[in-house]
């Protein structure tokens, strides 16, 4: 029994595994171009960046997944998504791209910001070009600045992947959940939180070492 | 021929004219040092200077060369960071970069910059550099691992380190703790002697005095007195000049 629940599970934190690591790949160089954008000096790209981003980070993740899942076909008549699990995938994926890039796109213009005025100036008066002055200047500091609050969304993000069972899309504690009604246990589901917490913390290691890694300046 | 020529710079803020024509000239191998209490807008002709800020009007003219004048407000990236280069400049506030060390502050900017230098005799010139500032066995500390003293020496070595025609000093003492202004004073009194050309914004009276050829007291936006230091600081002959050091000298 334990072996089956294992493998099942385990099949079931792949689909968990999968959201998890592209929502990651596309979600960070997006939130870098909508910081970007959030950081502009012309108020017609700004502003609009500005408020989506307060809309997607001041309503439920669960709301915008039922939205981007169910909107195309009610409102525009269109099946984007495409039929049975791929479409829930993509749907709940682009969903998770969109609202973590915004989140993380509000880390980067704080780690963009908090970069001292005087850096850029020194980088100047040194003859430093605006693309050296970003890549051998500013990237590693904001980088550094940005690592725990980055450390704390993906960790995040780990939990938030079972919000996508809401679109059924098929994750590790919906394969959890199965086992009550097919065999009338609930270890299972006690199962799957131990997968996140192993999960989580091999990422708590991963981030502490970056930190450590740029601990040697200040 | 003079090594700079200013004239009839102008700077404004919104309405705030900040710099209200300021001319004057300097020769090579002279230390120039400007006085005048805060708000004087000696940061902001040295800002100008450096083309951190760009002027309203006037022209700047280096070694003969036209580096600004009004009409060409519009300078190309390029173009401005050559122009830039003209002059180095050390901060109040240090300015180094955290995560090189001292070395490495020093000798960034000539890599990236001075394509015709080889690494190694760049690298060379850093450390010899960094000796001078009294600082070799400070090489490879990162600044955070520096006292500002030490800090304020690196960040002259790496202005140093690109050669410039003039370099130019921020207060450079304002942000250190009085025990540690002395060793910073020492090194730019070297460098004086060594004649390096310098312009050099200060409070220091006592070692403006001892340094300069030259000394300009600004007021309000304008030189209300420029001349060598027996005249300006021994005997100023501007109101506001005395009025100025009797504040300083007590
Ligand atoms: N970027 C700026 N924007 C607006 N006002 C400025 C700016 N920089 C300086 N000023 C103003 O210009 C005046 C002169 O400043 P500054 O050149 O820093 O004087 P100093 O270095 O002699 O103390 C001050 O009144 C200051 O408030
Ligand atoms: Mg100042």
């Amino acid at each position: 029994m334990f072996t089956s629940v294992t493998i099942s599970l385990l099949e079931g934190f792949l689909g968990t595994l999968k959201l998890f690591s592209l929502t990651l790949l596309f979600s960070l160089p997006l939130g870098l171009i909508i910081s970007f954008g959030s950081m502009s000096k012309n108020a017609v790209v700004r502003v609009p960046i500005r408020f989506i981003i307060w809309v997607v980070r001041g309503t439920p993740l669960m709301l915008q997944l039922l939205i981007f899942f169910y909107g195309p076909g009610i409102f525009f008549g269109v099946n984007l998504w495409g039929a049975g699990d791929s479409g829930r995938f993509t749907a709940a994926l682009v969903a998770f791209v969109f609202n973590y890039a915004c989140y993380f796109s509000e880390i980067f213009r704080g780690g963009i910001q908090s970069i001292p005025k005087g850096q850029y100036e020194a980088a100047a008066v040194l003859g430093l070009t605006k693309s050296q002055t970003f890549f051998k200047i500013v990237l590693l500091q904001v980088v550094k600045r940005i690592v725990p609050p980055i450390s704390n969304e993906v960790i995040t993000l780990v939990k938030d992947t079972s919000l996508a069972r809401v679109i059924a899309f098929y994750e590790i504690i919906w394969e959890g959940e199965r086992f009550i009604k097919s065999a009338g246990i609930i270890w299972p589901l006690f199962y799957t939180g131990v997968f996140y917490l192993i999960f989580s913390g091999l990422l708590t290691l991963l981030f502490g070492y970056i930190e450590k890694r740029l601990d040697y300046f200040k | 021929m003079a090594i700079l020529e200013v004239h009839e710079l102008k700077k404004k803020f919104d309405e705030d004219e900040v710099l209200k024509g300021i001319s004057f000239n300097m020769e090579k191998g002279q230390t120039l040092s400007i006085l005048g209490s805060s708000g004087s807008g000696k940061t902001t002709l040295l800002r100008c200077l450096n083309l951190l800020e760009t002027p309203d009007e006037g022209t700047i003219t280096v070694n003969g060369d036209l580096l600004f004048f009004a009409n060409v407000k519009q300078l190309k990236e390029d173009e401005l960071r050559k122009k830039r280069l003209h002059f180095g400049m050390v901060f109040q506030q240090f300015n180094l970069f955290p995560q090189y060390t001292a070395l490495e502050n020093v000798i960034l900017a000539p890599k990236l910059v001075k394509k015709d230098m080889e690494s190694a005799e760049i690298l060379e010139r850093g450390k010899v550099l960094l000796n001078k500032m009294g600082l070799s066995d400070r090489m490879d500390n990162y600044p955070h691992q520096l006292s500002g003293g030490q800090q304020q020496r690196v960040a002259i070595a790496r202005a140093l380190a690109l050669n410039p025609d003039i370099l130019c000093f921020d207060e450079p003492t304002s942000a250190l703790d009085p025990e540690l202004t002395g060793e910073v004073l020492k090194v730019i009194k070297e460098l004086s002697e060594q004649n390096t050309t310098m312009i050099i914004v200060t409070h220091e009276i006592a070692f403006a005095r001892e340094v300069s050829d030259e000394i300009i007291f600004m007021d309000q936006g304008v030189i209300a007195e420029q001349g060598p230091p027996s005249q300006v600081i021994d005997n100023p002959n501007n109101e506001r000049t005395k009025q100025f050091l009797s504040n300083y000298l007590k």
